[in-house]
């Protein structure tokens, strides 16, 4: 037996892991990341195997909750196996190190591994006024950037706001917040959006970059398309619902006693990417349209100044009537009401508005 | 009033066949023929599928029910049953809070999981030599 597998094995042992229970943690993660099934063992062997790579996580202009998705996520945590598998040698949310000391470990570690080493992002990079709206040990959140990307191997955007500016970036941006990959132009980034990003999400590009020495192929807003290739109106559960034309007008009609499409109150599934409507949230205990609540579209750019939550995609910006393209034609009406959509959100963008108590309770 | 007072009923959606499942069919015979001629079979995974209950009866009707069933307990439950067609195995995976985590179909002979590794048996026996020993 390899020896760095054995002893790996052993320390999951000692949490109380055991080899069956990692290989099967393997299999659901490595299908979820649209990699074959039977690819599970390999990918575990190549876990076991692995250096323990070194990983700088900058939290920026953020709320920690990207932080909590990955760390609260299981109990006892299989997520956070990744932390076995990784060497975390700063985040200053989670080390025991505060001060000098902490930005030394960061600068220890960007020495001893550059080149190699990692780097995480959570939040997004406040650029007006020099970059002073936030700052770590006196220097800025651009200032750190900069300097830990020149030797990073790789970073990943975990978040909204590091993938696209987040709620920091929403208008009026007072902070001039802006996206990882606005400022760095030379390395591999991947973009791990939500508000937060789905645990698992997060763990399978860190697990593909650890097993298999890779990045995990991307879309067009550099986001992993095994996790992002769908919308979460494509596999909605209520989906059925929307292709017969059975909507809930209000969250306490007949309509949402009887669980149809919250297309009407809001939801953004059908503009939104995400893997939320199949991995799911607590412990895969449900998503939020299985919650009886519309998707916000928190994994999009500009997702906080789309409009408000509770009006219809297909309402601001064009007059569309729902009614007048006959809603039991289902699938047709899908087609006009998404290309519709693009161009409200597109709108929207341009006119933010607020939501308010009085747009929860008006009827589309 | 108390949230459990208000009444959703959200099965609806689930009554449909969406197709799906006749297309996992022809692919696990597809898979089949090649275990039998190869020797290397395969898995197809549901969760990752838009399957509703309807489809998931459908298909397990068609599959049957076979005679080996196991139980596995580790880092939660999970059940690896074969079908009424040998060598067709459908593995249900639940976390620790028993909730669904993955569900496959594995052709195979004798499903992965089952099978004990060989460093298991190794320390195992280690083990085992301790206990006659003391």
């Amino acid at each position: 037996m390899h020896d760095k597998e054995g002893m790996f094995i052993q320390r999951l042992a000692s949490q109380g892991i055991s080899r069956r229970a990692f290989l099967k943690y393997c299999a659901t993660l490595a299908s979820l990341m649209a990699l074959p099934p039977t690819a599970g063992k390999a990918f575990a062997e190549a876990l076991a195997k692995g250096s323990r790579p070194s990983v700088i996580w900058l939290s920026f202009q953020e709320c920690t909750g990207c932080t909590e998705s990955l760390t609260r996520s299981h109990a006892p945590t299989l997520e956070n196996l990744i932390f076995d598998t990784i060497s975390l040698d700063y985040h200053h949310t989670l080390q025991a190190a505060a001060g000098e000391a902490a930005e030394q470990a960061r600068l220890d570690a960007m020495k001893k591994n550059w080149g190699k080493y990692l780097v995480i992002v959570d939040g997004s990079v406040p650029t007006k006024d020099g970059g002073m709206y936030s700052c770590i040990a006196g220097i800025s959140n651009y200032d750190m950037l900069m300097e830990t990307a020149k030797g990073a191997a790789a970073i990943v955007s975990i978040g909204t706001c590091a993938a696209f500016g987040g709620i920091p970036h929403a208008n009026p941006n007072p902070t001039g917040a802006v996206a990882v990959s606005d400022i760095i132009k030379d390395k591999p980034i991947v973009n791990v959006s939500g508000c937060p990003p789905i645990p698992v999400v997060i763990t399978g590009v860190l697990a593909q970059y650890l097993a298999l020495g890779t990045l995990p192929e991307l879309d067009n807003l550099g986001r992993p398309k095994a996790f992002f290739g769908e919308t979460i109106h494509d596999r909605c559960y209520r989906r059925p619902f929307y292709d017969q034309g059975k909507f809930a007008k209000t969250f306490d009609d007949e309509g949402a006693r009887n669980g149809w499409c919250l297309y009407e109150l809001g939801c953004k599934g059908p503009v939104t990417y995400n893997a939320c409507a199949t991995t799911k949230w607590n412990e895969g205990t449900s998503f939020p349209i299985e919650s009886g609540h519309g998707c916000l579209g928190c994994s999009e750019p500009n997702f906080w100044d789309a409009g408000s939550f509770y009006r219809p995609l297909s309402t601001p910006s064009r007059p569309i009537k729902i009614a007048e393209l006959g809603l039991a034609a289902g699938a047709v009406v899908g087609v006009a009401i998404a290309i519709a959509n693009r161009s409200k959100k597109a709108g929207a963008k341009a006119a933010h508005q607020i939501a308010t108590v009085a747009d929860l309770e008006k009827k589309p | 009033m108390w949230l459990e007072d208000i009444p959703v009923n959200v099965s609806g959606a689930d009554e449909f066949l969406t197709g799906n499942a006749a297309a996992v069919l022809r692919e696990i015979a597809s898979l089949l023929e090649q275990l039998a001629q190869t020797g290397e079979g395969g898995c197809i995974d549901l969760a990752s599928l838009p399957f509703t209950s309807a489809d998931r009866t459908w298909l397990r009707d068609k599959l049957g029910k076979g005679e080996v069933e196991v139980s596995i307990s580790a880092g939660g439950p999970s059940t690896i049953v074969e079908t009424g067609t040998p060598g067709v195995w459908w593995i249900t995976h639940r976390n620790e809070q028993n909730a669904k985590s993955g569900e496959f179909i594995e052709v195979t002979l004798v499903p992965e999981l089952v099978a004990t590794h060989p460093a298991d048996v190794l320390s195992g026996l280690e083990s085992l030599n301790k206990k006659i020993m003391n």
